[in-house]
């Protein structure tokens, strides 16, 4: 179709029309007022930390064609920055009748992302108090830090070794700070402050981006409340052991909580607890009211708390923290020196006492679960944990994995299928739970019984394919299965699982039922692995498992950054400033810290500091007068002088003596390393309601070989039999075979090279494809018309891409001395350099520099539809003799290739895309199928080089054939050996 | 060493990565991330490339007056709209940008993809014309697995759907993976040529 002058203007104009007027013509008729957001309210987030607020709003309607609400938010109304949005499909509006947007837990605060400078927010007035996001300029954020809790992510080389030294005058006192500007955070986030004010307000934006009129901002203070109520609580009282056990449901919100707490109540005291319970809800209401209105009148508890305190445990966060507790009752009574726990409990009569769960936040809010009473049983009713266990490093990651593996590997059925309409022909899938001991499957043994009980059939899977075929007389409504397998050359015939396939009447098949081993339910309880480091005084969830489950990998990864909170900022060094201490490691009772500080002076001053606050506290106890008063200074003595002894613990002392800077905070960090990625582990099987039992600490006297010295060691020397760091591995395992057969193939090649340079006549199988390439290039010239060639359509990093630009300089050479004109439209930008310079190379090898025209190659666009649209056009235009598809490509190949056909070009297309073979083959004349494309450089070439490199592909073709035959015999005769050499994937 | 430079990187790098694939180190995974980033951070700027060759090409037409050079007209002005859209009002959701995309990329797109349905048919027909005796099986083969995946199939007889699916399983299955073998070979020998700088066409030229 020809273009005139009149029709292009005419398809310019509608297109600047319909995109400029359209959107505004449809918002024309309506007015602003009637875009403001209705009824916007701010409610705290219950049982959370006091860094939640709910807003809400009633969205507009869909008429409105609204994209968008922004929520805009500050501590002061005339300032109120853009805090999140929600989006909105234009097309069904919002659904439901109210908005809700989550302000909570740390957000963005400042980023690389921000603005530079303070920014209004688009479209609006002077007047207005919209901004957007908080900027860099730390001028404007500093003093904003005042009224959020600000979380700073500094990356450990920024952290250790680009801060500055920053010292500030607080109370009277030098107080030294790290400096660090804005890049050297990788995050700044916050989080509401508790009790303190926010404004918030909302604005819509149309379709158009209009941003329309925002409402009055409201006021929003959240709160810190009491911790959600545990939703469920067991007991089970172990009657020969005299113990108890608890087990609870973990919350949902957990970031501010310190303590899990357990109280016993005798049965005559239940109704002065409940008593309690109400009054100190009203106590918690009223703490709230009084917050709001300072007048209301304020209410004391009036009931003493008759539960007794049993068990209390620091848990915390942000890990998962262990919910199930052992308490042991020795001469009838539960002891704890360190809670102070001294409870008398008359086990003979367990039912008579009730037991309660408390959770403790860091506020001192406390919220109790329902009562519940202990279910009495014996140990032997409790599920028994697998003999053998283990803590392992696993194989062939970059070291950040510890395996934990369990008992003998299971099996399992997973589903069923009938085959045939009479329903006798059944495929049943089954699956297996290996672990790192037990990972050579060798056989798996399955006897089916029919509802009678008879026995149908025997299969021994000796290759597990995860399905098998079962042959049945009749249709039948239940099939059971006994499962045994043979791993690592073990066969343990009393390991049986059983299982049965149950007609499910909804879904019309046969649905596997419960698993059992040896008539205890498998799945009828969970592992659960927990873990602790040098750092943590509690242990944590790693992983919980199915009880058929025989192993977990424990994530442990590297730790690269710091978190700081950050409320102080230097606006003249144009620097946040974060606190220059950092934790090392607990002491070897868990109970203290060892700290380090960036700056070996600081640390030299902590020890004075700590020096005189014994001495004040000595000296203050003189003038002491009441008991309490004293144990108070004791406990401060106490504290500071545990704190002296870290002062000389060997990492520190070691730190001290290294002189350079930067080699000291090195060691420092691998000694923090070592802390926090050393885990030891302990494994808990439950019934999920107190029914568990719990394994010890796990230890091995095998200690792994560990990279570190003696002096390292030293502080850690529960490293390897306790405590299990994960190393990274030099080499994947798995990937053995894959390098054998890459050498064998590199020395395949580099024989075959030294025949060919020999001299030595090397076959090449003809492609009629590649032999064709000449007579087309011919036909193009005598036609007097250009040759079209596509490298395909993917990116240099693909082998296919390069293949194809290697015939590219070959068709271009040819092109060049036969002074025909070559076309090579492009898809990918990083391919265009690439290829402009291979056409250009041509022509300068063929002799004929003046024929390149540099826009022979050219780009057209990145869009598939719109490449194949601009090819398309060229065929049609130019009237290509020859078209040339080399390369990678995919739906949009026949589209091109059917364009060609009906111009009549001659069409030689080469991919490796199997799915687009097909297509090829239907509508070119000549097609390289896969591998043939690969070899058209070296056909083309006729080098020694390249054609050994043909010649060894080609030998190397015939050893994974000889591979194929050999494997299946082997297979076919059980000796399945050989495909297990090789890995799965 | 115009030439050598870049072979050079391409034979260390191209080894590096042989490594990278065999040895799961932090070391190993901490250079393949980097690399990574790398990539992501330099190749906008390739893009330049791109804009210059379009605008070069379509702006010689113009110039030259070439026949049709008044679709480079329309070319470079959408080029050039877009762009300004982009620029003056971001690419968010409502803005001119996304307009464009949504109401004149995306509708021009899925009409070209459309168009497969048509040339799909026409390549059918020109396959399954059995004027041989393997175009006849191919004919046959095409006719059961179609037949196979819809329930008339299944109603005519109960073997259509299980030939089918054993058609696609079996001999289809076989073929497929004999090509990707090949395919893959072919990747390791052209790799290999690249790494030891036996295959040198893509550097522009032959040898």
């Amino acid at each position: 179709m020809k273009l005139s002058y009149g029709k292009a203007g005419l398809i310019l104009f509608l297109m600047v029309f319909s995109f400029l007027a359209l959107p505004t013509l449809s918002n024309a008729a309506d007015n602003d007022a009637s875009f403001i957001v209705q009824n916007l309210t701010a409610e705290d987030i219950p049982n959370d930390d006091g860094g939640g607020l709910v807003l809400s709003w009633k969205p507009l309607s869909k008429e409105k064609r609204i994209i968008e609400y922004r929520v805009y938010r500050g501590a002061s109304k005339d300032s109120l920055f853009f805090h999140g949005k929600v989006d909105v499909n234009v097309k069904t509006g919002s659904s439901g009748d109210v908005v809700y947007f989550y302000d909570s837990g740390y957000n963005r605060f400042v980023d690389l992302q921000s603005p530079g400078k303070l920014k209004k927010e688009d479209q609006q007035s002077d007047s207005s108090p919209l901004y957007q996001r908080y900027p860099r300029d730390i001028n404007v954020t500093g003093p904003i830090l005042k009224n959020y809790r600000i979380l700073g992510v500094i990356p450990q080389k920024d952290f250790y070794y680009r801060n500055k030294k920053v010292e500030v005058e607080e109370d009277g006192e030098s107080q030294v700070y790290a400096g660090l500007k804005i890049r050297h955070f990788s995050g700044l986030y916050k989080k509401l402050k508790v009790d303190k004010k926010y404004y918030y307000t909302v604005l819509a934006v149309t379709e158009s981006r209009s941003y329309k009129p925002y409402c009055e901002p409201i006021v929003g203070i959240p709160r810190d409340n009491s911790p959600e109520i545990t939703k469920k609580f067991y007991s089970v009282f172990l009657k020969d052991e005299d113990k108890l056990q608890f087990e609870w449901t973990r919350a949902l919100f957990d970031s501010d909580h310190s303590d899990h707490s357990i109280y016993m109540i005798h049965k005559d005291d239940l109704a002065k607890f409940n008593n309690f319970i109400e009054v100190q809800k009203l106590i918690e209401e009223n703490v709230v009211a009084r917050k709001e209105d300072p007048e209301v009148k304020k209410i004391e508890q009036t009931h003493k708390n008759p539960a007794q305190l049993i068990f209390r445990r620091y848990c915390g966060y942000p890990y998962t923290p262990n919910n199930t507790v052992s308490v042991k009752i020795e001469d009838g009574k539960i002891i704890d020196t360190e809670q102070d726990i001294n409870i008398a409990i008359n086990t003979k009569s367990i039912e008579d006492y009730y037991f309660t769960f408390s959770l403790s936040d860091r506020a001192g809010n406390e919220t109790f679960s329902a009562v519940t009473q202990s279910k009495i049983m014996n140990a032997d009713k409790l599920p028994k944990l697998p003999k053998e266990w283990n803590v392992t490093d696993r194989k062939n990651d970059k070291g950040d994995y510890n395996s934990v593996y369990w008992g003998k590997p299971s099996v399992f059925l997973t589903n069923s299928t009938y085959l045939n309409d009479e329903k006798t022909k059944l495929l049943v899938n089954y699956e297996i739970y290996k672990n790192s001991k037990y990972n050579e499957i060798k056989n798996v043994y399955f006897k089916i019984y029919n509802e009678n009980g008879e026995l149908i059939d025997t299969i021994n899977e000796f290759y597990q394919d995860k399905k098998l075929k079962v042959v049945l007389d009749k249709p039948s409504e239940l099939i059971s299965f006994n499962m045994t397998i043979r791993a690592n050359g073990e066969y343990d015939e009393d390991h049986v699982f059983q299982q049965d396939l149950v007609f499910n009447p909804t879904s019309k098949s046969l649905q596997p039922g419960k698993l059992y081993l040896n008539d205890t339910e498998v799945n009828k309880y969970k592992y659960s692995v927990y873990k602790r480091n040098y750092s943590n005084q509690e242990w944590r969830l790693s992983k919980s498992s199915m009880g058929s489950q025989r192993e977990i990998h424990d994530n442990i990864g590297y730790r690269l950054a710091h978190f700081k909170s950050v409320s102080k900022f230097d606006a003249e060094k144009q620097m946040f400033l974060v606190s220059p201490g950092f934790t090392i490691r607990m002491d070897k009772q868990l109970k203290n810290s060892i700290r380090a500080n960036l700056y070996p002076s600081e640390a030299v001053k902590s020890v004075e500091q700590y020096q005189k606050e014994i001495d004040k506290y000595t000296a203050m106890k003189d003038t002491m007068k009441t008991r309490a008063e004293k144990a108070s200074a004791d406990e401060a003595i106490e504290y500071y002088k545990s704190q002296l002894d870290l002062v000389n613990h060997p990492i520190l002392e070691r730190a001290a003596s290294i002189k350079n800077k930067k080699s000291r905070l090195k060691y420092l960090e691998k000694a923090r390393r070592i802390a926090s990625r050393s885990f030891e582990y302990k494994l808990l099987l439950s019934d999920g309601k107190a029914g568990f039992t719990e394994s010890e600490v796990y230890t091995t006297n095998k200690k792994s070989k560990l990279p570190w010295t003696k002096k390292v060691r030293t502080s850690f020397t529960t490293l390897g039999s306790d405590h299990f760091f994960p190393l990274p591995n030099w080499f994947q395992n798995e990937k053995f075979p894959a390098l054998i057969a890459t050498l064998i193939f590199g020395i395949l090649v580099f024989f075959m090279i030294r025949e060919a340079k020999k001299g030595k006549d090397l076959y090449v199988r003809p492609i009629a494809g590649i032999e064709e390439i000449d007579n087309a290039i011919g036909r193009a010239t005598e036609m007097g018309k250009p040759i079209l060639f596509v490298p395909g359509l993917s990116g240099i990093s693909d082998v296919a891409t390069l293949a194809g630009l290697s015939i590219l300089g070959r068709v271009a050479k040819k092109a060049a001395e036969y002074d025909t004109k070559i076309l090579v439209p492009v898809r990918n930008y990083i391919v265009l350099p690439i290829a402009q310079e291979i056409v250009k190379q041509a022509h300068y090898e063929a002799g004929r520099p003046d024929t390149y025209d540099k826009n022979s190659a050219f780009f057209i666009t990145t869009s598939q539809f719109a490449f194949v649209a601009g090819v398309n056009g060229i065929m049609v235009r130019e009237k290509t003799a020859t078209n040339f598809y080399m390369g990678m490509f995919w739906a949009e190949a026949l589209v091109m290739t059917e364009t060609g056909s009906t111009t009549g070009a001659i069409q030689i297309s080469g991919t490796d895309a199997v799915t687009q073979i097909p297509f090829f083959i239907t509508t070119c004349d000549y097609t390289l199928i896969g591998e043939e494309l690969y070899a058209a450089s070296a056909y083309l070439a006729r080098e020694p080089l390249q054609l050994g490199t043909l010649k060894a592909v080609d030998y190397f073709k015939f050893i994974i054939l000889a591979f194929i035959i050999v494997g299946t015999i082997l297979s076919t005769t059980h000796a399945t050996f050989l495909i297990n050499a090789f890995p799965e994937k | 060493m115009k030439r050598q430079i870049p072979l050079m990187i391409v034979v260390i790098l191209g080894s590096m990565f042989v490594v990278h694939t065999f040895v799961p180190h932090k070391i190993s995974a901490d250079f393949f991330d980097w690399f990574q980033d790398w990539i992501k951070a330099i190749s906008p700027f390739a893009i330049l490339l791109g804009v210059i060759s379009l605008s070069m090409v379509n702006g010689t037409k113009i110039k030259r007056k070439a026949p049709n050079w008044q679709y480079s007209v329309v070319t470079l002005i959408g080029l050039a709209f877009t762009a300004i859209a982009g620029f003056v009002w971001g690419t968010q959701t409502g803005t001119p940008y996304m307009w464009l995309f949504k109401n004149v990329q995306m509708p021009m797109g899925a009409t070209m993809f459309s168009l497969l349905a048509f040339y799909i048919a026409s390549a059918a027909y020109k396959a399954f014309r059995a004027r041989s005796t393997e175009a006849t099986v191919l004919l046959i083969a095409a006719v059961i697995v179609m037949l196979g995946q819809v329930s008339l199939g299944a109603m005519i007889s109960k073997w259509i759907p299980i030939t089918s699916k054993w058609i696609l399983n079996v001999p289809n299955l076989a073929a497929k993976r004999a090509i990707m073998i090949g395919v893959g070979l072919g990747m390791t020998a052209t790799s290999l040529k690249i790494l030891l700088g036996i295959e040198r066409t893509y550097l522009g030229g032959g040898k």
